[in-house]
């Protein structure tokens, strides 16, 4: 059976993980944003259904990493509530 | 060069340019963090996050397959308007990133890992894991790794050597924390070495053969660590989904199902990753060294 400071502990290193996670995906969105604007730019007017794919794939990808950063955000506040409570 | 050709550099660069290489870190760390909070429901019986972070992991992939997804749009774009040529995938170097020091954030009483408690946790598992007694004295804490790259690359010089008792202290003299993010980088960089051992990037068709080389030595090692944890991160080098586990057998004596196994201690996944990495390196050939060349090469 664990010890309270155990627990404390591994939920501190959990949420450490996790805001390095979260840093990284900040990362990732801005250089996602980025890489939208420049392939709309580039193939402004193209009707090709290839890259209709591509832009609805990057709008995909871009709302994923929005979704997970707002999960995370709900992981690291549960778990601190959970701490306050030990 | 041509409009066309001017074009298709720049739409090529784009994709090339994709964030895959934070997508897979911040992927590898969101995993340490799940597989540390499944710990504590495990021993608390509190959820403590651990619904919400696995969701945001699952969103993460899905971001992961979204961005692949748009690569070969682009690929087949570009060969549409014949630029072939431009369509072939480069290697994939996210690994790289794995390996990099974390963003550094600003310390505050908040974001700072007292991790001393969880190091009487850390260590006793890892003697566990590599098939040693439980082992009370102190740890001598001199000349430790300080960060999770660094002990992947000591840690491979015991594999090489084939010395567990090595391989436990090295191991176990690092602040948890330290050795949990080897969770974190191994897997990127064992998919790496697989690619160059196979002379292709894995999948599904090579986890039978990965898993003839690979497994003996890596066992040998870890003894204490569960059957499922190896297939779990081979799979994932051949980025496949983790094996399901077997449901557990009726129990002829009394007709109850036996108990499920517990989840994943999160020491087992990390130490096993690095003896992954090790045991690759030494199949290659290679010096742990050569994975510090490939940081400052990037840098």
């Amino acid at each position: 059976m664990a010890s309270v400071a155990e627990l404390k502990a591994a939920i501190d290193a959990a949420i450490q993980q996790v805001s390095e996670g979260q840093a990284a995906l900040r990362a990732a969105s801005e250089k996602l944003a980025e890489a939208q604007q420049s392939l709309a730019a580039a193939l402004e007017g193209s009707g090709h259904e290839s890259v209709a794919a591509a832009h609805a794939a990057l709008s995909q990808a871009a709302m994923d990493l929005e979704e997970c950063l707002i999960a995370t955000l709900a992981a690291v506040d549960q778990a601190q509530t959970y701490v306050a409570t030990l | 060069m041509s409009l066309v050709e001017d074009l298709g550099a720049q739409v090529h660069g784009v994709a090339e340019e994709l964030p895959l290489g934070p997508v897979t870190v911040a992927v590898e760390r969101l995993r340490v963090g799940l597989e540390l909070l499944q710990w504590v429901r495990q021993e608390s019986v509190h959820d403590v996050g651990v619904v919400h972070l696995a969701n945001a992991t699952e969103q993460l992939e899905q971001a992961t397959l979204a961005l692949r997804s748009a690569q070969d749009s682009v690929a087949a774009y570009l060969t549409s308007i014949g630029l072939a040529y431009d369509a072939a995938p480069t290697a994939d170097n996210s690994w790289r990133q794995g390996l990099a020091p974390p963003v550094p954030q600003q310390s505050t009483s908040d974001t700072d890992v007292d991790a001393t408690p969880l190091g009487r946790w850390w260590t006793a598992r890892v003697d566990a894991a590599t098939g040693h007694e439980p082992d009370d004295r102190p740890v001598d804490e001199q000349d430790a790794a300080k960060d999770p790259a660094d002990l992947l690359r000591r840690a491979a010089a015991p594999v090489r050597a084939g010395d567990r008792g090595r391989l436990r202290d090295e191991l176990r003299r690092v602040d948890a924390p330290v050795g949990l993010g080897l969770s974190a980088v191994s897997p990127p960089v064992a998919r790496h070495l697989a690619t160059d051992l196979l002379g292709h990037e894995p999948t599904a068709a090579d986890l039978p053969a990965l898993t003839r080389q690979l497994a003996q030595p890596v066992r040998q090692l870890l003894p204490g660590v569960p059957e499922h944890v190896l297939p779990t991160l081979l799979a994932r080098v051949c980025r496949m989904p983790p094996p399901q586990p077997e449901p557990p057998p009726e129990n002829p004596q009394d007709g109850n199902a036996r108990q499920a196994p517990p989840p994943t201690h999160p020491t087992d996944p990390a130490v096993t990753g690095a003896v992954l990495v090790g045991v690759l390196l030494h199949r290659l050939g290679r010096d742990p060294d050569s994975l510090r060349d490939a940081e400052r090469r990037d840098a």
